[in-house]
């Protein structure tokens, strides 16, 4: 009843802070308690975690021990004796695996890497002491052998089928020469060139598609061409070209005169000049008409290099040729 | 209703196929898709980065890639490779010295996780060149027998003349949608 009295002679300041402090004492009360079960928890962890290190490296040093008294075995012994490190390093592995639910993740890391090191130890003495037997190696070598020669020569057939059997309109492997197709031999055909040294080629014709492969101090021209030219692997050659695609590859030091109706690219290239198509003979205007090519639209300036992207720099792997350095008349 | 069957429906009700055409550089795969699509094929250049074209066919919404094959854009391929439907592979027939380069770069990529699955359809490109390789040859020349990871359909095309063209994306979309799509 007093406290009632008292209760109702406070101020309701007073109950105010009555109240505030009741509630304080209830929370600081609640946070120990929580605080006290966190430690409860954590200590059995930590005391584990010691427990564990302890007992792994008391392990690790029996094991290293041991491994060090392999020398003073006789032969006898010794396939026991590392039968029996290999058993207790298995032991410590599961025991490390065991424990990976309450470690911290740069001690199962440290753990695994001294288990490691320990077992390839284990791994070098063992070798080096019981030696494998001698047909083991030998046969597993040989079968390895086996694999690689067939391997090769599988891709050496392989390469015999890409360069034998081309189109029929063709020049390879020539050294030397000065050639020349005719229009009923190449008009709206697809035309191979490869592997020419020091020739002169002249395609009098309107072909659909030229592929041009590994040519060296060679001149080519070419009539108009209502696809694309392909060109890979030259060196040292000029090229005059008329072709609604050009496609140059790997190819150094070789002068373009070219006509192309979209944009001529290079990829893997450097040192290649460009200046506009010049070449001229009897029935050139009947083939622009055969090729459908635009002859007013020449894009000769505009090449894109795949191996420069950067916009606002020129690409150091071609360049226009001079007007001097030009060639303004050929042989027809 | 398992997650297979929400994602079934949900690509139903949308039917939305996303085609990736690749192949080596010059084999023609824009000129395909300019065809397809009834562009002008004459001004092509090649493709430096990637072309996207939305089309609709069959009341189907193709999302076409269409990425360039140049060597040095080769790498970027994989890039592209995700939630892929379809895979057109573009063959230059007659480039025939490159057939070798051809095939290891087709099977590479079938071997990548993320085109596991998809419907390949290989055009044998650029038949109107008297030169070409038959279809048939470039199926040997490929190998294309011993794939068994994906349903593969291999056909004769040209894009200049657009023969065959409609055949193969037709296959291809029935092959996609007999998978994804409950028929109607």
């Amino acid at each position: 009843m007093a406290d009632l009295g008292d209760d109702a002679n406070m101020s309701l300041e007073e109950r105010h802070a009555f109240m505030t402090e009741r509630l304080q004492q209830r929370n600081d009360i609640r946070k120990s308690e929580i605080q006290r079960k966190k430690e409860d928890k954590e200590a059995p962890k930590r005391e584990k975690c010691e427990h564990f290190h302890e007992s792994l490296n008391r392990e690790i040093e029996e094991i290293e021990r041991e491994l060090a008294l392999s020398s003073s075995r006789t032969k006898e012994e010794l396939i026991d004796h590392f039968d029996g490190i290999t058993v207790r390093l298995q032991k410590s592995q599961k025991f490390l695996s065991e424990s990976t639910l309450f470690l911290p993740s740069y001690d199962i890391s440290r753990a695994n890497d001294s288990l490691t090191k320990l077992q390839n130890i284990l791994q070098e003495k063992r070798s080096e002491f019981l030696p494998k037997k001698k047909f083991a190696f030998k046969s597993r070598k040989g079968t390895d052998d086996g694999k690689d020669k067939k391997s090769k020569k599988v891709e050496s057939g392989d390469m015999d089928l890409s360069t034998v059997d081309l189109a029929d309109c063709k020049i390879i492997n020539e050294v030397n020469k000065k050639l020349s197709m005719q229009p009923e031999e190449i008009n709206q055909k697809d035309v191979a060139l490869a592997e020419l040294k020091s020739c002169v080629v002249k395609l009098y014709g309107a072909p659909s598609a030229i592929h041009i492969n590994k040519l060296e101090d060679c001149q080519i021209f070419c009539g108009p061409v209502s696809g694309s030219i392909f060109i890979r692997e030259c060196a040292n050659c000029v090229f005059v070209l008329s072709c609604q695609q050009l496609r140059i590859h790997t190819t150094k030091f070789t002068n373009f005169y070219i006509h192309v109706t979209s944009k001529a690219i290079i990829e893997d290239t450097s040192e290649v000049k460009f200046a506009p198509y010049n070449w001229s003979y009897p029935l050139i205007e009947e083939h622009y008409k055969l090729s459908g090519l635009e002859k007013k639209r020449n894009n000769w300036s505009d090449v894109d290099d795949f191996n420069w992207l950067a916009a606002d720099e020129h690409s150091p792997n071609w360049s226009i040729l001079g007007l001097k350095e030009r060639i303004l008349m050929w042989d027809v | 209703m398992g997650l297979l069957t929400i994602l079934k429906k949900m690509k139903q009700k949308e039917k939305e196929v996303r085609l990736l055409m690749l192949g080596l550089d010059n084999a023609g795969k824009t000129t395909i898709l300019k065809k397809f699509n009834g562009e002008d094929i004459d001004t092509i250049s090649p493709t430096l980065g990637f072309n996207i074209k939305t089309l609709e066919h069959r009341g189907f919404k193709l999302n076409v890639w269409d990425v360039g094959g140049q060597r040095s854009l080769r790498s970027y391929w994989r890039n592209y490779f995700e939630s892929t439907d379809g895979l057109i592979w573009v063959v230059d027939s007659a480039d025939r010295m490159r057939i070798q380069d051809c095939k290891q770069e087709l099977h590479s990529l079938l071997l990548e996780e993320r085109l596991a699955g998809s419907t390949l359809l290989v055009f044998a490109n650029k038949q109107d060149l008297p030169g070409s390789l038959s279809s048939e040859d470039i199926k040997k020349m490929l190998d294309l027998d011993n794939i068994k990871s994906h349903h593969w359909r291999i056909l004769p095309c040209s894009a200049v003349t657009g023969e065959h063209l409609l055949e193969g994306i037709d296959w291809t979309i029935d092959d996609i949608a007999s998978r994804i799509f409950t028929m109607d």
